[in-house]
């Protein structure tokens, strides 16, 4: 069973079987669909792992990973999960927000009303952070009501990041200067920390979208931003994630995805919503049997 | 407090327990020169406005554990250094009733949100007797 070889290229020596025993593994606890195509992005992460838990073998690798050694489990998932976004991202969903989906979700509430609003994943923060500042900047009603916004990822690693909101240049490219010198303050090393009033503004916290369980904790949002994560999982996940997302919304507010996804391909239960800057989808106001 | 001595930049309390709300007026107040601190409800403003000098107050009306009018009240009864800051009360309540309560309780002027940053710079600099 263990066949020490040593060495840094640990994965060279899985077979298929194991590749795909491991795969369904990351398939059930993320959702995380990886066909063979993935191979390389598969060993790498796996490479790694293997390296940082000083296992010899995929077996004893694995059986780690099963036992949730060390959290294991929460490393892997740390590794598999692609952090690279930038502030403004997609911005004309932004604009939507403010220049539409507002207005129709406040038209149901009494000024001083709560407004809730999910980015997840959230990555690194660079999502909710940018909801906050496109709400100071472009929406005269943004002190008329109490505005609610958290963030959630799966990936612990980067709640951590979101937390300390320290920033590169590239993730700020998107920003104008004056938004960068109102909310940012320059630190150490060419980086940029966001404004401690924001970072506070903002509720941090894991949650995985196919875990009923984990979700049942996220009720009554106006507005979900869940973009650019249900392309990494197969059909079924899909529609598992698109049920959860379905119950966290109030009747009536709207969930924004990646320009490539498409809720119509996923689930029937949601209303395609046309305005003049995006598409998203709605939940309607009265269920249907 | 305050004598005739005019500070360098006039110092402004944002009592609002949004924080959103709080960090949009901060902003807009310290684009406009003021040096502004927060609180989160009355009983912390009333520590602050206690500790160290103001020269305005703004404060919402529906705040948890201590609100607005309960704030200005206790502001209002307090020691003579305190009991004359100016404040300006901002809320979502429009009813003429509220903003006479807060006449009441001793606000200086009411504003009903949503409030455009230009105007709340103006009623800041009237309230605190700051040119921009």
């Amino acid at each position: 069973m263990d066949d020490s070889k040593g060495g840094s290229s640990h994965a060279t020596h899985i077979s298929p079987e194991q590749v795909q025993r491991f795969c369904e593994f990351v398939y059930r606890r993320t959702g995380m669909s990886f066909t063979e195509s993935k191979r390389y992005f598969i060993d790498r992460r796996l490479e790694d792992r293997m390296a940082a838990t000083g296992s010899s073998s995929f077996q004893e690798y694995f059986s780690l990973l099963r036992t949730d050694a060390d959290h294991e489990i929460e490393h892997l998932i740390n590794s598999f999960t692609v952090n690279e976004t930038y502030f403004y991202r997609e911005d004309h969903q932004f604009r939507c927000m403010t220049a539409s989906l507002l207005d129709a979700i406040v038209h149901q509430k009494e000024p001083g009303g709560t407004v809730r609003i999910w980015s997840i994943p959230c990555s690194t923060g660079e999502e909710p952070y940018s909801i906050a500042l496109w709400l100071m900047e472009n929406w005269s009603q943004v002190d008329n009501y109490n505005i609610e916004i958290v963030g959630s990822d799966i990936d612990t690693r980067a709640l951590n990041a979101a937390s300390e909101g320290v920033y590169g240049d590239r993730a700020l490219m998107r920003l104008s200067r004056d938004v960068v010198s109102r909310y940012f303050r320059p630190i150490a090393g060419g980086y940029y920390q966001i404004d401690e009033g924001l970072r506070n503004s903002i509720e941090f916290t894991r949650a995985n979208l196919i875990d009923p369980q984990d979700m049942k904790q996220y009720r009554d949002f106006d507005l979900i931003f869940c973009r650019n994560v249900l392309i990494y999982f197969d059909d079924a996940s899909r529609r598992l994630a698109a049920e959860n997302l379905y119950d966290c919304l109030q009747p009536g507010g709207y969930i924004c995805l990646g320009h490539s996804e498409s809720m119509s391909r996923i689930s029937p239960l949601f209303r395609v919503s046309r305005f003049p800057d995006a598409i998203v989808y709605q939940r309607p106001e009265a269920d249907h049997g | 407090m305050a004598d005739t001595a005019t500070p360098a930049k006039a110092r402004v309390l944002v009592v609002d327990d949004s924080s959103l709300v709080r960090l949009y007026y901060r902003t807009a107040l310290e684009r406009a020169g003021f040096e502004v601190k927060q609180a989160i409800n009355g009983i912390e403003a009333m520590e602050k406005v206690l500790s160290e000098p103001y020269d305005l107050v703004i404060v919402d009306v529906n705040m948890p554990r201590m609100d607005g009018f309960t704030f200005l009240r206790s502001l209002r009864s307090g020691a003579a250094d305190v009991a004359t800051l100016p404040a300006l009360m901002i809320s979502t309540e429009s009813g003429v009733q509220d903003i006479g309560e807060a006449r009441m309780f001793g606000a200086n002027f009411y504003l009903v949100k949503p409030v455009a940053e230009a105007e709340l710079v103006r009623h800041v600099c009237v309230l605190t007797g700051a040119t921009l």
